[in-house]
């Protein structure tokens, strides 16, 4: 195959549960089901890119061997939205039965919780009325936004964002088979941008791998167009030092120069200020402002405007604290 | 191989655990049932036993059963066809009845279900075979249809009472728990329901014959910590990176925590701290409200920031005096939810009479009507066909709406009974000191000036 056309996330999903890297608990239990022949319906909550699609493809194939694609389907809930589509192509697919000697088909129901309430209530009772042809795993990033009668129905999963070391050992994987050297501080970039989400650790290694074979640091921020950690610290102790002049400085010099996005910086500086070992009213406060400002942003404000006045805001709670004292 | 839920699920009523009062309602409305006997309202949480019920009810009555839901296309022709032809028309394969299942009767109002409360209500009508209605949530039915059928309330199961069945099934099964104590932590983890309890147990049990505490834990709740670690990590000083890890573990959604948060936050004495306290919980309530508002979930980490630290800080590592409370406020809240819908309910009800927007009835004219419904409180229950909540909504007297409804519900039943022996045997006189006592109050309000002749 081309391998600049394939991109390494498929590449290099694990085929079987036992390849998945975390969620060692989860896998365990998953693997207790096909041992048994048995299946209830499922539900996968947890943030992306933590194996969720991953574990109930790999689940398939172990449970129907060579006729898991005729026995199991993959629906996103947010592409075809909308109770139709539950009372017509879910239906279609749960209702006739099984092929190849399988007791029952599987169908996978990405992000479920799009969805809408009057969609899903329509599904509840699919899913009961076809539980001898049909079982479903449903995944969802919130299981609060799946309706009650769902989750009575479903065995609940909750998947852990993957530690650190969890991703480092995978990338260390590929980049072993892809023949890539990966320098230690492109590692602690890669795991620092990655916050438990192996797709954005896998992208941004395929990223910097079209650059160079050589993986340094610096092109994991540059492809991801994240800040430096180092960067985002020295912002925060411009801003606790009361320097509004130089923590604007820092500002232009991340988005204009170095084209990040708004709202990843405010990220980033959530990160750093609530790790960081000020003072707890400081903390607080610089927290506030920093939602303000993500929330102002998310409804459409100009964020020149918007990333400055949350620096101001922060530079005087600073100020303020510090005269407190 | 069957879903658990499926597989044991009762067959007769005698085995429903729980709920014995709406099941010996249920029995004596099949017992007694005629075709002049409204349709009952089977309503309550998921998974604890109205479908069940429904249908071991018609299993022990012989009954065939007719059933439609929200997945079907709850059309008017639908209805009419399915569910109309086997109302009037006699049973084929000889059963006496069928028993119509009517599911998910609160989920009407998508626009696919165009038509479909008004279906419902004709075929009620016009039924001569028992009906049983079931919902989630009593106030999502519509009114007119609500009023032509008998509620019966299933309530969310006690935890000791979950763990015999587990145990049963676990016996049948074939699985070995030697220690009650993981049963117990299932039945408490399903929060009354017994489906999620069942489904817990088959995702702990599938595949392992000896069930442990630890089969359990990844199951379903996989969190290492509790919401109680938490709360008292809070009031305790934790350093901030082990609050916000322990908040990752515990699996509570921010504003579940925010409300266990506010219940103690009476651990803080100094007034000046605590408020401090609730300036913090206030402002992470604000963006709890903005998340779901605007379904931007990215704001959700400044509210557990801001609550978490915001508390912590003010608490300034305390300590807690005495235990750590749940949030006293769940109740209410429910409550709260509960009291908007009869608020609505009501203002829908007097605007449609009043010819006045429901904001403006509201604002101007709540006082003044609530005094002439405490004035004459059956007038108004009958010309705006309250229930006992809503009458209570103007009354705010429980105990007096209950004995009015009360009151009124059995001289109806017994002015129907008269009216009907009364046509059988026209010869039987009146009871002349009852007849005086009814007349009483309709004459007083002929001299009343009324709140519908007014407007």
């Amino acid at each position: 195959m081309d391998d600049t056309h394939t991109i390494w996330i498929e590449k290099y999903r694990p085929v079987q549960l036992a390849d998945m890297v975390g969620q060692k608990e989860i896998v365990r239990r998953l693997q207790s089901y096909v041992r048994s022949g048995s299946l209830p319906h499922l539900l996968f909550t947890g943030p992306a890119g933590i194996g969720k699609t991953t574990a109930a493809v790999a689940l398939a194939r172990e449970f129907f061997g060579d006729t898991w694609q005729m026995n199991f389907r993959e629906l996103n809930a947010s592409d075809e939205r909308g109770i139709d589509v539950v009372r017509n192509q879910i239906k279609q697919f749960a209702r006739t039965s099984a092929l190849g000697g399988a007791e029952f088909k599987i169908l996978f129901l990405d992000e479920a919780d799009a969805l809408t309430p009057d969609a899903q209530a329509a599904l509840r009772r699919t899913m009961e009325n076809f539980a001898q042809n049909c079982r479903f795993i449903l995944s969802c990033n919130y299981s609060s936004k799946i309706i009650d009668p769902i989750q009575s129905r479903c065995a609940i999963y909750r998947f852990k964002p993957l530690d650190d070391e969890a991703v480092a050992e995978e990338v260390r994987r590929i980049a072993g088979k892809e023949g890539l050297e990966v320098s230690d501080e492109a590692m602690r970039a890669i795991v620092y941008i990655a916050q438990g989400d192996m797709r954005k650790a896998i992208n941004a290694l395929q990223g910097a791998a079209i650059i160079s074979r050589a993986i340094t640091g610096p092109m994991i921020y540059e492809i991801t167009s994240t800040a430096r950690p180092e960067e985002i610290a020295e912002l925060v102790d411009i801003i606790l030092e009361g320097d509004f002049e130089g923590a604007e400085g820092v500002l232009h010099r991340l988005t204009r120069e170095r084209g990040l996005a708004p709202n990843e910086l405010i990220n980033q500086i959530y990160r750093a200020a609530v790790n960081h070992p000020m003072d707890r009213k400081v903390k607080v406060a610089i927290i506030s402002h920093l939602g303000e400002a993500d929330f102002r942003l998310s409804e459409g404000a100009s964020s020149d405007i918007q990333m400055e006045a949350m620096l101001a805001q922060c530079v005087l709670s600073a100020h303020a604290h510090r005269n407190n004292q | 191989m069957m879903d658990w839920a499926e597989k044991y699920r009762p067959q007769h009523l005698q085995d429903i655990v729980g709920n014995t009062t709406a099941v010996r309602e249920m029995a004596e409305w099949a017992r007694t049932w005629t075709r002049d006997a409204k349709p009952l309202i089977l309503y309550g949480k998921p998974g604890i036993g109205k479908t069940t019920a429904a249908y071991a009810l018609a299993n022990d009555m012989q009954w065939e059963v007719v059933e439609m839901n929200a997945s079907d296309q709850r059309t008017r022709a639908i209805i009419e066809r399915i569910a109309g032809s086997s109302s009037t028309t006699a049973s084929l394969t000889g059963a006496r009845r069928k028993l119509i299942i009517l599911d998910e009767a609160d989920n009407l109002h998508g626009s696919a279900d165009r038509g479909g409360a008004r279906a419902i209500i004709d075929l009620i009508n016009n039924s001569r075979q028992p009906i049983l209605l079931i919902a989630n949530d009593l106030y999502g039915i519509p009114k007119e249809l609500k009023k032509l059928c008998e509620p019966i309330q299933f309530r969310a199961l006690q935890a000791r009472s979950i763990v015999p069945r587990l145990r049963h099934i676990c016996a049948a099964e074939d699985i070995r728990c030697d220690d009650d104590a993981v049963l117990a932590s299932i039945a408490e983890a399903s929060g009354g329901d017994m489906r999620a309890a069942i489904n817990m147990l088959c995702a702990a049990g599938i595949g392992s014959p000896v069930l442990t505490e630890r089969d359990v834990a990844t199951g379903q709740k996989d969190e290492r910590s509790t919401i109680f670690d938490l709360i008292s990590g809070i009031f305790r000083g934790k350093q901030d990176a082990g609050l916000m890890q322990l908040s990752r573990e515990v699996s509570d959604t921010p504003d579940t925590v925010e409300q266990w948060i506010g219940a103690n936050l009476r651990h803080i004495g100094d007034l000046r701290s605590r408020a401090e306290a609730y300036r913090w919980l206030a402002r992470a309530d604000e963006f709890v409200g903005l998340t779901y508002r605007r379904q931007y979930y990215t704001l959700w980490r400044y509210a557990t920031a801001l609550m978490l630290l915001g508390t912590a800080s003010a608490a300034g590592g305390g300590g807690l005096k005495g235990r750590i409370a749940p949030p006293s406020r769940w109740q209410s809240m429910a409550g709260g939810r509960r009291q908007k819908m009869i608020r609505t309910s009501v203002l829908t009800k007097l605007s449609s009479r009043l010819h006045i927007p429901q904001t403006t009835l509201r604002e101007d004219f709540l006082t003044p009507i609530s005094l002439m419904v405490d004035g004459d409180p059956e007038y108004f229950v009958e010309h705006l066909d309250l229930d006992q909540e809503e009458l209570n909504f103007f009354l705010h007297d429980r105990e007096r709406a209950k004995s009015i409804i009360t009151a009124m519900a059995k001289s109806k039943r017994e002015m129907e009974k008269r009216s009907k022996t009364s046509t059988a045997a026209q010869e039987v006189e009146q009871d002349p000191v009852d007849a005086e006592e009814k007349e009483k109050p309709a004459a007083a309000r002929e001299n009343q000036a009324t709140l519908f002749d007014g407007f």
